[in-house]
């Protein structure tokens, strides 16, 4: 079980952004989107084979040449006089087979994460993710931002469109962060270390999908590019977006009108359409569980498979 | 290791080879293999690995009417210098299972060559003859076993625990060869003897064994007169073997009905 510095950079107050495959896929977009727009270089890198199993295996002419892993890559950039560490994870170690990550793996790539942030001087690390909610596929998603101490709140605040958990309605200031987004937070905080989660909404409906969900990624990079200071360009961002929200109407309409959704279970969905975030949630938990009930199952079934690359 | 392993008795090894097989395969060739091995070498059982931490032990499957529970034992004999392990591959930490497994075999047993047997599913007729199949983690043991018959393979694809533990021994310097037999895809659910006795002879070969095979003959036999009966009973049958047997291939759904026609008919004959 190790890590792997190809370089090893001075740094000073250098912030780390993490970014892992989880609902929508909205974190690790959002933070790899920056770091292609920034190209940052690789630096590192955690071995796999203690936390993954193997997905590829290359055989040329009786010789067995590689084994191909899930990857865990360290990166670097300075934009603007500041350090920035990127971590880009392929998969969420588990110990047991679940899709987020748990467990003692979860725990041993979350230390070795913050060994390097700490090695190169880290003062802040961000992790993305989604947050799943009442919310329309054609709205513009919030971004919930839980920071590890309360001295980060007031920060928080300040950034356009971001919204802390006891803004939002019904949930008093709980909730639960899974995989390593949240564990994350609770190490670093365990560290001393600053460490914030900002997390682009997601229509519940969707976070079976096997689609990714880029305008929740936009939102997060959105809020990024205030808090680094820096311009990113999201116009590819934006034209995928426009893209999967084509994809997702189509996708409803076409259940729709082959009535494979009960017309009560279209009638919930296109309640949210019409309403604003800041309204109390239109629909109640039950009839939302009885809609992911139905969709989820769409999502798994071979005859509704959706067959668009996006 | 203690942890992990439970000895029964503490055979001494000079330079022995290790052949593995997995419990769960095409044609169930492996286990069958490590079954007659165990079976003409007099094997006994002398290590096993404890499987707690590598299965989900929640209660037992059932398969065939019987309760099954995960089994990972290694075996000798006091004639041959070989090492026979015959398991179920691990649910969970299979790096940590396969370190294990090649633990044992490396600083315990001082074993110098590593074999991983294995059915492949074909699109070939059981009438024809069987290849074996080889991929190497050395050059210099590809070289060392040229002339014993197995043909070199190219793949690209997902990894079969067999792959993994060859990769895995050659992080630590130990040669392996993954043996890949051909299996007629219709028979893979059955037990396709033709390929058992192939694997064998060429372990025998290898190792100087003396490995009667006039059993599997027989079954052989039996199997093919079997396929026979339903080829003169269904048209479509001896029309779909026919068709691998000239080498053309299949649609989909002819290789499906195929392969249920001849397993069921199999499984109703004993």
């Amino acid at each position: 079980m190790g890590i792997r510095l190809y370089k090893e950079p001075e740094l000073k107050n250098s912030i780390m952004l993490c970014g892992w495959p989880g609902i929508g896929n909205i974190g690790i977009f959002a933070i790899d989107t920056l770091r292609r727009a920034l190209r940052a270089r690789q630096i590192g890198e955690i071995e796999p084979w203690d936390f993954f199993d193997p997905v590829r295996v290359v055989i040329e002419r009786g010789l067995l040449k590689d084994l191909v892993f899930p990857t865990n890559k360290f990166y670097f950039q300075r934009v603007k006089g500041r350090d920035l560490v990127f971590f880009i994870g392929e998969q969420q170690p588990t110990n047991g087979g679940t899709r987020y990550a748990e467990g003692q793996k979860a725990y041993d790539m979350a230390n070795m994460v913050l060994d390097v942030a700490e090695k190169f001087d880290c003062q802040r690390v961000y992790t993305s993710g989604a947050a799943v909610t009442q919310i329309h596929h054609t709205m513009r998603p919030r971004v919930w931002a839980v920071p590890n101490r309360e001295s980060l709140i007031g920060e928080m605040k300040r950034y356009e469109n971001t919204i802390l958990m006891s803004e939002i309605e019904g949930r008093s200031d709980q909730g639960l962060i899974t995989g390593l987004n949240g564990l994350m937070l609770g190490v670093a905080q365990r560290r001393g270390l600053d460490a914030v989660c900002l997390m682009g909404e997601i229509p519940y409906y969707l976070q079976g999908a096997p689609w990714p969900y880029p305008k929740g990624s936009k939102a997060v990079l959105e809020v990024l590019g205030k808090i680094l200071s820096v311009e990113i360009d999201l116009s590819q961002l934006d034209g995928l977006a426009r893209q999967v929200e084509e994809n997702v109407e189509q996708f409803l309409e076409s259940l729709y009108s082959a009535e494979a959704v009960p017309p009560e279970i279209r009638e919930e969905i296109e309640k949210l359409r019409y309403a604003r975030p800041v309204e109390p949630g239109p629909i109640t938990e039950e009839e939302q569980k009885k809609i992911m009930e139905h969709l989820d199952e769409l999502f798994d079934q071979g005859g509704w498979r959706d067959e668009r690359h996006l | 290791m203690k942890d992990i392993f439970r000895f029964s008795e503490k055979p001494k090894f000079e330079n022995p080879s290790l052949i593995v097989g997995w419990n769960k395969d095409a044609g169930k060739l492996s286990p069958k293999v490590i079954e007659y091995l165990n079976k003409e070498m007099n094997c006994r059982s002398f290590c096993e690995i404890e499987p707690a931490d590598f299965f989900s032990l929640g209660g037992v499957a059932i398969e065939n009417n019987i309760a099954q529970f995960p089994e990972n034992r290694f075996y000798c004999s006091d004639s041959d210098d070989l090492v026979l392990f015959k398991g179920d591959e691990p649910r969970f930490e299979r790096y940590r299972f396969l370190n294990a497994l090649s633990d044992l075999a490396e600083h315990y047993c001082n074993v110098k060559e590593l074999y991983t047997i294995s059915g492949t599913i074909s699109a070939i007729a059981h009438t024809g003859s069987r290849k074996i199949l080889a991929v190497f983690n050395q050059h210099e043991f590809q070289e060392k076993l040229q002339g014993y018959g197995p043909e070199d393979m190219t793949w690209k694809g997902s990894p079969a625990i067999s792959s993994y533990l060859l990769w895995v021994a050659e992080k630590r310097g130990i040669a392996g060869v993954s043996l890949w037999t051909q299996v007629p895809f219709y028979l893979a659910a059955a037990e396709d003897f033709q390929a058992i006795k192939v694997t064998l002879s060429f372990l025998g070969k290898r190792f100087n064994l003396n490995v009667d095979l006039k059993d599997l003959d027989v079954e052989i036999k039996k199997q093919n007169a079997k396929v026979a009966q339903l080829r003169q009973d269904d048209s479509e049958i001896d029309e779909s073997i026919g068709a691998l047997e000239r080498g053309l291939s299949l649609v989909e759904d002819e290789q499906m009905e195929l392969t249920k026609r001849v397993t069921e008919f199999l499984g109703n004959d004993g």
